[in-house]
C-alpha cells in the first residue's frame, strides 16, 4: 500500500506548483472552452444562477438529479472526438447533454426552463469562449413549429439557422440570425466544431419563447436512426449470464478467494467486486492474479 | 525581455519535472510536445493528463470510507481505488520510459482539449457533506470525474499511436462507461420528465 500512496502523493504534490507555474505562464489559452450566454444555454443559466443555490425549478431539479459538477464544469459541455459526427455519437433525447452522463440534467423534458423571450427577425446571439480558438465551425438551429418541450430533443427537431464556417472567435463573439416564425417555448441550439489541431466539438441547448402556447404536432420526419454507438450509457444492468462452472462473468460479485477460468487461463480475486466490462481478469491486476 | 521571463519559466518547469521525474530515478527530459519512436503526442498528452486524473480519482473514492454509504457502494469504491492505482503506476512507468514528465504544461493541453479536474476544494466540499446527502452526491460526481475520463479515453483510441497506450484507452473507456451505468443504477431512475426529487 505504501508505493502507490507515495505515487499519489507525488502526483498531488505536483499539482499546485505546475498551476502557479500555468497561471504565470499563461501566454497561451488553456483550452478551447465555452458555451452560448445569449440566449444562456442551460448550463449557463444554472451555472448563473448558482450550482449550490439555484433559483428555478428547472436548475433545481438538474441538480438534484446529476449534481453541482456539471455546473462548475459548464465550459465543457463537449466531446473531444466529435470530428463532426455529431448525429451518429449523440442519441436522440440527449442532444443538450451531448450524450454525455455527466451532464444528464441538461436534458430534463421540462416546460419551465428560463427562456428568454424572442421574436420572428433578427437576433443578435453571443458566444463566450473561455479559450476561443481559431478556425472553428459554429452552427445554429431551432427546433421546428410543433416541437413538444416535455418530449425527448431529437435531431429530425433541429431546423437549420446559420452556419459560421472557419471563424475565428473571441471571448465573447456575436452573429446575428433570422429566426423564424414560430409560438410558444423553443430550443435554439448549437454545434461549435474545432476544425484545426483538434476533433473537439462543443454542444449548446438555449431555450426561447416566441410568447403563446405550444401546440405539439407529431414530426413530419421520421427519427433518426439510433446511433451505432451509443456514447456513454451502455445497458445499465450488465447480463447476468449463467457461465458455465467458474467462468468470469459480468455482473456477478467476487470477493477474495474466489477461482474463475478467462479464455481458458485460471485467476484468483483478490479483493471484493461486481464484474464489470473492463475489468476482466486480464486488465484489472488489481482485482484478479494468475492463478 | 518576454523570451528571458519564458526561458526562466521554462527553466523552472524543467526543475519540478526533474522533481516529479526523481520518483522514478529517470532525468528529466524536455517537456516537448512531440511524440517518439512509435508514440506520439497524443499518447504522450493522455498519459500526463490522466496521471493527475487518475490521483484525483482516487481521492475521490476514498471519501466513502468516512461517510455512510451502502455496502455495494464502497465496495465498487475501493475497487476503483485499486485498479486506479495499478493503471496509474503504469502511466507513470510509461512517461518515465519514453523520458516524458508526467504531466505537462498547461497551455500544452490547448490542442488536446484541455484538462478536466476534480479539484481539491470540489473534494473537501464533498467530504463535508452530510451523511444524508453523502451518498448522491458522491455518485454524481464520480459519475462526472468517470464521464471525463471516458472523453479522453476516446481521445487517445483514435489519435494515439502507442498500441498499448491505446489498450489501456480502450480498458479505460470501458471500465469508466461500466462504471458510471452501475451507478446510475443504484441512483435509480430519474425520469426526464420527473419534478424535482428533493435529495434524501
Amino acid at each position: 500500500m505504501r508505493s502507490p500512496r507515495t505515487k499519489v502523493a507525488v502526483v498531488a504534490a505536483a499539482v499546485p506548483a505546475a498551476s502557479v507555474l500555468a497561471v504565470l505562464a499563461n501566454a497561451a489559452p488553456a483550452s478551447a472552452h465555452g458555451t452560448m450566454s445569449d440566449p444562456p444555454s442551460r448550463v449557463y443559466t444554472c451555472k448563473n444562477e448558482g450550482p449550490e443555490h439555484p433559483q428555478s425549478e428547472a436548475c433545481k431539479a438538474a441538480v438534484a438529479v446529476a449534481g453541482t459538477q456539471p455546473f462548475y464544469d459548464w465550459n465543457e459541455v463537449s466531446l473531444l472526438d466529435a470530428g463532426g459526427r455529431h448525429r451518429q455519437l449523440i442519441p436522440d433525447g440527449q442532444l443538450c447533454s451531448a450524450g454525455r452522463a455527466k451532464y444528464r440534467g441538461l436534458d430534463l423534458q421540462r416546460a419551465d426552463w428560463p427562456a428568454k423571450k424572442v421574436s420572428p427577425g433578427p437576433l443578435t446571439i453571443t458566444y463566450h469562449a473561455t479559450a476561443p480558438h481559431a478556425a472553428s465551425n459554429f452552427d445554429f438551429y431551432i427546433t421546428r413549429e410543433g416541437w413538444d418541450p416535455t418530449q425527448p430533443l431529437r435531431w429530425s427537431d433541429l431546423v437549420s439557422l446559420a452556419s459560421f464556417t472557419r471563424q475565428n472567435p473571441t471571448t465573447f463573439t456575436n452573429w446575428t440570425l433570422t429566426l423564424p416564425q414560430r409560438t410558444g417555448r423553443h430550443i435554439l441550439y448549437s454545434t461549435w466544431q474545432r476544425v484545426l489541431g483538434s476533433n473537439e466539438a462543443f454542444y449548446t441547448c438555449s431555450d426561447v419563447d416566441f410568447g403563446g402556447a405550444n401546440t405539439p404536432t407529431p414530426p413530419t420526419t421520421p427519427p433518426t436512426t439510433p446511433p451505432t454507438t451509443p456514447p456513454t450509457t451502455p445497458p445499465t444492468t450488465p447480463p447476468t449470464t449463467p457461465a458455465p462452472d467458474g467462468t468470469w462473468a459480468l455482473g456477478k460479485a467476487y470477493t477474495a478467494g474466489d477461482k474463475v477460468t478467462y479464455n481458458g487461463a485460471s485467476y484468483e480475486c483478490l479483493q471484493a467486486h461486481t464484474a464489470i466490462a473492463g475489468w476482466e481478469p486480464p486488465n484489472a491486476g488489481a482485482l484478479w492474479r494468475a492463478a | 525581455m518576454k523570451y528571458g521571463a519564458l526561458a526562466v519559466l521554462a527553466a523552472c518547469a524543467l526543475l519540478l519535472f526533474a522533481r516529479c521525474g526523481a520518483a522514478g530515478g529517470s532525468p528529466a527530459a524536455p517537456a516537448a510536445a512531440r511524440g517518439g519512436d512509435g508514440f506520439n503526442s497524443t499518447d504522450v498528452m493522455y498519459l500526463q493528463m490522466m496521471v493527475p486524473h487518475e490521483g484525483q480519482g482516487v481521492r475521490l473514492v476514498r471519501l466513502a470510507r468516512g461517510h455512510r454509504v451502502r455496502p455495494e457502494i464502497s465496495t465498487l469504491a475501493a475497487a476503483i481505488e485499486a485498479t486506479q492505482l495499478t493503471e496509474v503506476r503504469t502511466m507513470a512507468a510509461r512517461l518515465r520510459g519514453w523520458h516524458r514528465p508526467p504531466r505537462a504544461s498547461a497551455h500544452e493541453h490547448a490542442g488536446h482539449g484541455g484538462m478536466p479536474q476534480t479539484t481539491d476544494a470540489q473534494l473537501q466540499a464533498l467530504d463535508r457533506t452530510p451523511d444524508d446527502r453523502f451518498e448522491r452526491a458522491f455518485l454524481n460526481l464520480l459519475i462526472a470525474h468517470q464521464d471525463d475520463a471516458v472523453q479522453m479515453a476516446r481521445k487517445e483510441s483514435r489519435g494515439g499511436e502507442d498500441a498499448s497506450t491505446r489498450r489501456l484507452a480502450e480498458s479505460v473507456d470501458r471500465s469508466r462507461s461500466a462504471q458510471i451505468a452501475r451507478m446510475l443504477a443504484i441512483l435509480g431512475p430519474s425520469s426526464p420528465t420527473q419534478s424535482p426529487t428533493p435529495t434524501k
